[in-house]
């Protein structure tokens, strides 16, 4: 076990009080096929975005849904770290995500997991297609994500909130790159589900789907799904997904629309 | 044109407004940013809290998870406090372990804990060498715009006053610990320690509250830590510029009222989220 | 990923072959390359398996240890995947190169195989909260060809097909303590229901059409591919789009009902051979690694 000498350090086991709860105090999850509250099964929650708010960064974005909160910076286009690679016509999206420690009910590491490198990697696969690269040769533009609250569906508002941040960024694109989540639990579908309802459920056709879309090009850019579906199902699933993301972008489109009013102001009417 | 000038020269440029007594951001020497917080907003830690001074933005949370007590400290719990700037805050920061300046400042506020003794950490035993609390206070930098020490201790005393911990017995059959998430209790906060940050320009001038341009033309950076009953509690200043104790001692002053204001702020906001519930 | 040059001339002339639905090595699009499976080849391992698919050759060796459970699901064991890119396969594995690629690969390897609707991981459990089998899985890339999820998966399923975990007795002294005692006889020992482990088929969307089992010339000329895992009923328990294109959503659709469709097919086959090898049993004469 490699020792963190580089954090301050705390007692080598411990353990998160979750696991003892004891099991009378636990409040049993009704499996209606409605949801609680006013949400019905196909309707997001509400977004807030705003873009520009960390100073430093090129470009930056914040977005909460329910209670998922992400943050995304964009440096660059800068010289590209990597020389050995060969295609040096087109620049490199370089996506760092993180779950910051606090984020999850179960306290997470500083160091990157495995679980984080390979959510870096479904992102950059999601935002590359949007992103005109090609005019960036030899270069590098860096997306940073760092989750603040995961309450559900991180994959897919972490790729939402990252094209914003690119947008904001001056980046070129081709179109902007929205996510939604789904959560198939037998019959019912749950659109952009939060952490309890990603977890739950057992049985037959269950499943997570993810989907990222360039909602003018009607272009699906990232997919994943986990579970065991039948195909009809994933097929439903995935429509409904492309459906919640247009959902999205006028919330998105306001957001940007905003953040470059900002910036550059309409010219003083005569 | 002004914005050239502050390219070509940005030392010029700072000392054509300090001649002025004034910073080019309109502030005074010796005034702060504006200073907001916002605790309890992450549901997912046990407590939390975000500050924003000016720009710079800093975020805690803190996790609380159960350990078994060191033997030579049978009696007391932990407090792990780590300070993480990561490449998201500036571009300065690289993706990877952390870096010098993020190593230096999780440093000093693990010896601010020890030295002034913000919590007992007898009061997180729970058995005594059996079971204790290990509280993780993960403090992350969103935007770094200078200042880190006073962001970094405003959120994390914010944070620790907002943590609830959940009633946690010892079963005594099993030896297993038996958590009620139902009863929760606040910690007992014995100490309200405050940071004042100072950047001294040409030998001389001493502003307060730098922002990264500021701090990175400095010729000495201070970081002054006192309490409520106006005790010093740390005071950093590594290299730079040597000053007379007169100075230092102006410093120390504009920390005490500095403590004051920021303790009304989290005392404020902490009330707030109080009624609204 | 292992690449390889393709002059444009080419690109044309393999895009225009898959409109025609006829390959460059006489396939149809939906046609698997030449397969060879081989069980128990490796005999220090508790199951093993070698799989080549045309050009690309994929060794798999699962080691059953005896570790803790997870203390979130303390009643059941799980897996553990290494993908080792051997400098033998290409030289740019050579060094760490091969390293991104390995912990790609075994990131999706993960998704799709360490879940409870593939493998029964309750049957890996010894003791709750206190012992369980860790299966780890690790997989050798010998040969690169394309193809590789679809060629890692089969020889993960005919491994996983060929272990045999020893079975354990829990004895219990005077003062409570409990002991795990392992089995000595070779013969009495657990299998691991493979009926639902699933296959992967990754379909490479070229020009309009999509094909299967890609070689790393046909690769080449495609932007993006779906990894779709199929189980023996034809259920989807994974879906990835790889590679930096996309997709639009009809032609998705289309890729999951071929995906569906040519990863059912491709279990019954393989069960049979599986069973077949089985069989034979000590009779069968090894081929080994130089055939």
């Amino acid at each position: 076990m490699p020792v963190d000498t580089k954090r301050i350090r705390g007692p080598e086991l411990s353990q998160s009080p979750l696991l003892f709860v004891s099991p009378v105090s636990e409040v049993s999850s009704s499996s209606s096929s409605s949801r609680q509250g006013v949400r019905g099964n196909g309707d997001v929650r509400p977004v807030f975005a705003r873009c520009g708010l960390v100073s430093q960064a090129k470009g930056s974005a914040y977005l909460e849904a329910g209670n998922t909160k992400i943050i995304c910076s964009v440096y660059g286009p800068r010289e590209t770290e990597r020389k050995d690679e060969t295609d040096m016509k087109s620049g490199r999206l370089v996506c760092d995500f993180r779950l910051a420690p606090f984020s999850c009910p179960k306290r997470g590491a500083w160091i990157q997991g495995a679980e984080e490198r390979d959510l870096s990697a479904a992102l950059a696969e999601s935002l590359q297609p949007g992103a005109c690269l090609h005019r960036y040769p030899r270069a590098q533009v860096d997306v940073n994500v760092v989750v603040l609250e995961n309450d559900g569906s991180v994959l897919a508002h972490a790729v939402t909130c990252a094209s914003m941040a690119l947008a904001d960024a001056g980046i070129e694109m081709y179109d902007m790159v929205l996510g939604c989540a789904l959560r198939q639990d037998g019959e019912r579908c749950l659109v952009d589900p939060d952490l309890a309802e990603e977890q739950s459920g057992a049985g037959e056709n269950q499943g997570r789907v993810a989907v990222a879309l360039l909602p003018n090009l009607n272009q699906i850019s990232g997919l994943q799904a986990d579970g065991e579906m039948r195909e009809d199902t994933l097929t439903a699933a995935v429509r409904t997904c492309v459906e919640g993301c247009h959902k999205l972008y006028p919330v998105v489109q306001q957001a940007i629309l905003r953040a470059v009013k900002k910036k550059a102001p309409p010219p003083p009417e005569k | 044109m002004a914005a050239g000038f502050k390219t070509a020269e940005p030392l010029e440029y700072h000392r054509s407004f300090l001649k002025e007594n004034c910073r080019p951001d309109g502030r005074e020497l010796g005034e702060f940013r504006p200073t907001t917080l916002n605790t309890g907003s992450i549901s997912t830690a046990d407590g939390s809290a975000l500050v924003k001074i000016g720009n710079a933005t800093v975020i805690c949370g803190i996790k609380a998870e159960l350990a078994t007590p060191t033997a030579d400290a049978p009696d007391k719990g932990y407090i792990v406090p780590n300070v993480d700037l990561p490449p998201l805050c500036s571009s300065r920061f690289r993706p990877g372990p952390p870096g010098e300046q993020a190593q230096v400042a999780s440093q000093f506020i693990a010896d601010i804990i020890d030295d002034s003794n913000i919590i007992k950490k007898e009061d997180l035993c729970i058995g005594k060498s059996k079971l204790c609390w290990v509280l993780y206070c993960d403090i992350m930098c969103l935007d770094y715009d200078g200042n880190l020490p006073d962001a970094c201790i405003i959120t994390l005393l914010a944070a620790l006053k907002n943590a609830q911990l959940p009633k946690v017995t010892i079963n005594k059959e099993t030896d297993l610990p038996e958590v009620d998430v139902q009863h929760k209790r606040h910690l007992q906060i014995n100490k309200h320690p405050v940071a004042s940050s100072f950047a001294v320009f040409d030998d001389e001038v001493i502003i307060v509250d730098p922002t990264t341009e500021e701090e990175s033309l400095a010729t000495a950076l201070i970081t002054a830590v006192t309490d409520e009953n106006d005790q010093l509690c740390a005071f950093h200043k590594p290299g730079g510029s040597s000053l007379s104790a007169e100075k230092l001692q102006g410093c120390i002053s504009r920390a005490v009222t500095r403590n004051r204001e920021i303790n009304k702020l989290i005392d404020r906001v902490t009330e707030s989220i109080k009624s609204t519930k | 990923m292992a690449t390889i040059q393709v002059s444009e001339a080419e690109k044309v002339y393999i895009m225009h072959g898959v409109r025609d639905d006829s390959r460059v090595d006489g396939r149809g699009c939906e046609d698997y390359r030449h397969m060879e499976i081989e069980t128990d080849v490796v005999s220090n391992t508790d199951g093993s398996a070698k799989v080549s698919l045309g050009q690309t050759d994929i060794l798999v060796g699962i080691k059953a240890e005896i570790g803790r459970p997870r203390p979130m699901v303390p009643d059941e064991g799980y897996l553990e995947f290494f993908v080792d890119c051997s400098a033998n396969a290409t030289p740019e594995f050579e060094g760490r190169g091969g390293e991104e690629l390995g912990v790609e690969l075994s990131n999706n390897l993960y998704k799709v195989f360490n879940n409870r609707h593939s493998l029964d991981l309750r049957s890996l459990c010894i003791r709750p909260g206190e012992n369980c089998w860790v299966l780890y899985v690790d997989v050798l890339l010998l040969q690169c060809d394309g193809n590789l999820f679809d060629a890692m998966s089969i020889a993960i399923k005919a491994a996983l097909f060929n272990t045999r975990i020893p079975n354990v007795h829990i004895s219990e002294d005077e003062e409570g303590g409990k002991e795990i005692e392992l089995s000595d006889d070779p013969y009495d020992c657990m299998r691991l229901n493979v009926e639902n482990v699933p296959c992967i088929v990754t379909l490479c969307k070229i020009g309009h059409r999509h094909v299967v089992d890609a070689t790393l010339q046909e690769k080449s000329c495609s932007v993006a591919s779906l990894l779709i895992s199929v189980t023996h009923k034809g259920t989807v328990t994974c879906v990835r789009k790889l590679g930096g294109g996309s997709l639009d959503p009809d032609s998705i659709f289309e890729m999951t009902e071929t995906g569906k469709r040519v990863g059912k097919m491709l279990h019954v086959p393989l069960m049979e051979l599986l069973q077949k090898e089985e069989n034979l049993g000590r009779e069968r004469t090894k081929v080994g690694f130089l055939a």
